[in-house]
């Protein structure tokens, strides 16, 4: 078990910097989550780490010693790569015991870990096959354990649930979870589905442009995510991005696709987008029977379809009237549908402009 | 300091890995470099420098000459050009069948249809002559149903005599290549055409055409390198009259001794062939490009007759008919010599006559050696080729395939740039030049006075190094580099991963380029019919100075056996295909 700390690594592919003074530091036994988008650089971070790569800049230290330029060989890393990549002339015997046998343990040691790692994968029924007469899951799941086998001091899994079918996806995921918790394993995850970063993380680690843009617990980068990419990031519903800002006496107006909003409050930082949450939304199906208070921000839309949350709640997808198609998610308390619903129903929505988040 | 500074930043394992690739550098270069490089250069000597001055007029000489501008134009471009249509127009109806239509015996037949295709060249001829010679199954026929003196088919001295051969020799490889092509086709593809209103020919020409195109153009520019090639095959059937620049360069250098000639033609020869091999590799990779990530191939229909629908029959019968010939115009050659060589050549002779007689010495004046002794000089040659072949083909790879460099530094390293360019050029000179170039240079040295049989096997090694190499580097290629990665965080070392993973995951690779050599080797006709000398001919040399006496029945025979050894080869290799579908 080792803390991990980066220091200003960066990395260029092609003339343009993939990563660029990247800093990040992952505590003993922690499981961290690197999120971000397809191409941002996270997998090139994980092989950098693993030492597969040699970073342009900067320097991987494990518990404060540095290894930037140390061979993956002498790391001690376990590595879980993206595709289910075990040997396929191996047994899944064979391929477990392939790192313990780049050690230099006795035969009876080498049995002891493969038996100590297939009971806690679960694996102990598919030892003699062959990759091929394996599942996905299956195989990610052996390939989890041939990491482990070796009681790596670092976990590096490169977003190993992206090919595993989603009946599988989440006792994968929990497995993960179990075993490093179990071996107090320090591990970096990397994805791009924010729903695996909330089910799995201990913290979570918003990446693009090179950098770690925010870092933090799932629950307060839900609560206030820097801007409105980490908040599209994290798949938080309703958000806009802000087109334009214009400045009034005692108030703000800003451009959305939504149409403009105005704010009663003069907005001191950046503004990115707005997110409006599915709560805020006072509802009506007739037009006069909205509220009409001054300031409130209004619109009309169509109702898409109707989803239950809860015993209590639905949640409605709305088409907003709008110059582009925008759609806003809704949720209702089941006692206030005063009307059936049809399909393409008419709708009138109500936001209390204190209740829009700034991003 | 300096050293620990080094050692710092390299790990024993980068070191391990550079020091194996500096030395793999270092055979392959001076492999190349001495047996390939020197003498190419010795070649443009000759064609370039009269009484040590440089000067053109030799080589404008030779290629102006009108004979040598006939036997390019007319016996090689043009005839390579007749040849390769040829191959296309029956190959491609051939291939589309085997694609589309699904029939008992399907797989063995293609699967045979490749046969003729790696026989050693000299046995294709033999069975050709037995076959369609003057003298020949199909001409005897011929005259005793019509009762007539002419023949039906002339093949010696004859253009269209030639064009036949090469049709025959080559359809194989037009047939095996553009399977793929049609099979890569997805059906769902032309239904959805089908249902956006698109005419049969529309269908045809803008979702078929553009997707097999690729594919029937790397067969081709093949098929022209074979033919635009071709020696033995042309060396006896053209009778002096028609010659490849392979044949004319051979009868410059053997016959008339006219080395500066010989030289410039080779320099033309090279020229083109390194073109089409330039555009081959091109095409080809294109090919690749389009296979990578289809999943979905052509559907097959059951070949069937049917009660009702005559018009299903009539095409049934059709394709039969057309898959019959083809058979017959492959097979029947090859069967005509291994039958060929149980006919007694005379009365009073058994039927085993020829194959006694690979025991005796009768026949010393002409072969130099007996029959028995030739078939063991083929059978070590091909030995010692296939494990030199095979030792500097894994060595190119692993160059080739420089994981490390690559990875860490994120760009193509120097060596791998070099070397693949410098394999190119030995793929694009033919056997001949190979030689030529190899006597021009050592004629004089003692190793080559005392040991031409050294030089007859590093000939076989640089004509099979490509073929070795790209089965190698194709196998190599399917391996995840993400478990080399995965092999190395494992702590493996570099020299354990080599062992444990790429070795066994190329293993299939590097045994169908040893079979591939060896078979190379053993039918190998051109380069060792120039180099040979003494007691150190081959079967394929024995069999070329009997096929102009009376009596096939001993060239027969030795064919036969070259036949056996051939077919068991390619067996292998097909037996080892069908274990790699399985894993």
């Amino acid at each position: 078990m080792v803390n991990l700390k980066l220091e200003d690594i960066s990395m260029k592919y092609e003339k343009k910097y993939i990563l660029e003074n990247l800093n990040l530091d992952v505590e003993h036994g922690e499981l961290l989550v690197l999120l971000g988008e397809s191409g941002c650089g996270k997998t090139t971070l994980l092989k950098i780490v693993a030492g597969i790569i040699e970073p342009e800049k900067g320097k991987v230290l494990m518990d404060n010693s540095d290894v930037t330029h140390l061979s993956p060989q002498r790391r001690r890393i376990g590595y879980v790569p993206q595709a289910q990549v075990l040997f396929p002339h191996m047994t899944v015997k064979k391929n477990i015991s392939f790192g313990l046998e780049s050690q230099k343990l006795s035969k009876e040691e080498i049995e002891e870990k493969i038996q100590w790692i297939s009971e806690l994968a679960h694996l102990e029924e598919l030892m003699e096959r062959y990759p091929s007469e394996i599942s996905g899951g299956q195989k990610q799941k052996v390939a989890l354990a041939r990491a482990m086998a070796i009681e790596p001091h670092l976990l590096l899994l490169d977003e190993p649930l992206s090919s595993i079918d989603a009946m599988g996806r989440e006792e994968l995921a929990l497995t993960i979870r179990r075993i490093q918790k179990e071996t107090e394993t320090t591990a970096l995850y990397v994805t791009h589905n924010q729903e695996e970063a909330r089910l799995i993380s201990d913290r979570v680690g918003i990446m693009y442009d090179g950098k770690i843009q925010q870092l933090g617990n799932v629950v307060d980068i839900d609560s206030s995510p820097h801007n409105y990419l980490i908040a599209k990031i994290m798949g938080t519903p309703n958000i806009w991005s802000v087109d334009f800002i214009e400045e009034e006496s005692n108030a703000t107006v800003l451009s959305t696709n939504l149409g403009k909003i105005k704010i009663p409050a003069k907005i001191q930082r950046k503004v990115t987008g707005i997110n409006i949450p599915p709560t805020s939304f006072k509802i009506s199906f007739k037009y006069n029977e909205i509220s009409k208070e001054k300031d409130s921000f209004f619109v009309k839309g169509y109702i898409k379809s109707v989803i239950q949350i809860d015993e209590k709640t639905d949640r409605f997808v709305v088409e907003i009237v709008s110059n582009t198609i925008e759609y806003a998610k809704i949720d209702v308390e089941k006692t206030l549908i005063t009307a059936d619903i049809s399909p393409n129903q008419e709708i009138f929505l109500n936001v209390d402009p204190l209740e829009i988040r700034i991003l | 300091m300096m050293l620990n500074k080094f050692k710092e930043k390299y790990s024993r394992d980068e070191f391990t890995n550079s020091f194996i690739i500096i030395l793999a550098v270092i055979i392959l270069g001076t492999f190349l470099l001495s047996l390939f490089f020197i003498p190419l250069f010795r070649i443009l000597q000759y064609a370039f420098y009269s009484d040590s001055q440089f000067s053109f007029s030799m080589f404008f000489s030779t290629i102006s000459n009108s004979t040598n501008l006939i036997f390019l134009a007319r016996d090689t471009l043009a005839q390579a050009l007749i040849s390769t249509v040829f191959c296309l127009l029956i190959g491609i109806p051939a291939s589309y069948f085997f694609a589309k239509y699904d029939f008992k015996g399907r797989k063995v037949i293609i699967n045979l249809l490749t046969v003729p295709f790696v026989l050693p060249p000299i046995v294709v001829l033999l069975g050709f002559i037995v076959a369609y010679g003057e003298g020949g199954w199909v001409n005897v026929i011929w005259r005793n149903i019509f009762n007539t003196e002419n023949s039906l088919i002339s093949i010696f001295g004859t253009y269209q005599g030639i064009i036949f051969a090469h049709v025959f020799y080559n359809l194989s490889v037009i047939i095996r290549m553009t399977i793929p092509a049609w099979e890569s086709l997805d059906f769902d593809q032309i239904e959805v055409a089908r249902s956006l209103g698109a005419s049969n020919w529309r269908i045809f020409r803008r979702i078929i055409f553009p997707q097999i195109i690729n594919y029937i153009i790397s067969a081709a520019l093949l098929v022209f390198v074979y033919t635009f090639n071709s020696f033995a095959i042309v060396l006896f059937l053209g009778e002096a009259r028609f010659q490849t620049l392979e044949v004319r360069i051979f009868k410059q250098m053997k016959d008339s001794l006219n080395f500066s000639g010989g030289a410039s033609l080779a320099i033309i020869q090279l020229l083109v062939n390194t073109l089409i091999i330039i555009l081959y590799l091109w095409f080809e990779r294109k090919t690749r490009q389009m296979a990578l990530g289809k999943e979905k191939g052509l559907q097959k229909t059951k070949l069937r007759f049917s009660k009702r629908n005559w018009k299903i029959n009539l095409r049934t019968t059709g394709i039969i008919l057309f898959i019959i010939l083809i058979g017959l115009f492959t097979f029947a050659p090859i069967f005509a010599v291994i039958i060929e060589s149980f006919i007694p050549f005379s009365e009073g002779v058994s039927s085993l006559w020829g194959y006694k007689q690979l025991l005796s010495n009768e026949h010393m004046n002409i072969l130099n050696n007996s029959p028995l002794r030739l078939l063991l000089n083929t059978l070590l040659f091909a030995v010692v080729a296939t494990i030199i072949t095979l030792i500097l083909s894994l060595l190119i790879v692993l160059v080739l395939r420089n994981r490390y460099e690559s990875l860490r530094k994120y760009r193509k390293p120097l060596a791998e740039g070099l070397i693949s360019y410098m394999i190119i050029l030995p793929m694009a000179t033919s056997s001949i030049t190979l030689a030529i170039g190899l006597f021009l240079q050592y004629r004089n040295t003692i190793i080559y006075q005392s040991a031409v049989w050294l030089f007859i096997i590093l000939s076989h090694v640089l004509i099979s190094i490509p073929f070795a190499t790209r089965s190698i580097l194709s196998a190599y290629n399917r391996i995840d580099i993400e478990l080399l990665n995965v092999a190395s965080t494992l702590g493996a070392s570099r020299l354990r991963i080599f062992r444990k993973i790429e070795l066994p995951m190329m293993m299939r690779g590097i045994l169908v380029g040893g079979i591939f050599s060896f078979a190379i080797s053993l039918g190998e006709f051109g380069a060792t019919n120039f180099l040979v000398r003494d007691v150190f001919g081959t079967l394929s040399i024995g069999i070329s100075k009997l096929i102009t006496s009376q009596t096939l029945q001993l060239p027969a025979t030795m064919a036969s056996i070259l036949i056996i050894i051939t077919v068991l080869c390619f067996l292998i290799i097909q037996k080892i295909g069908e274990v790699e579908l399985k894993v």
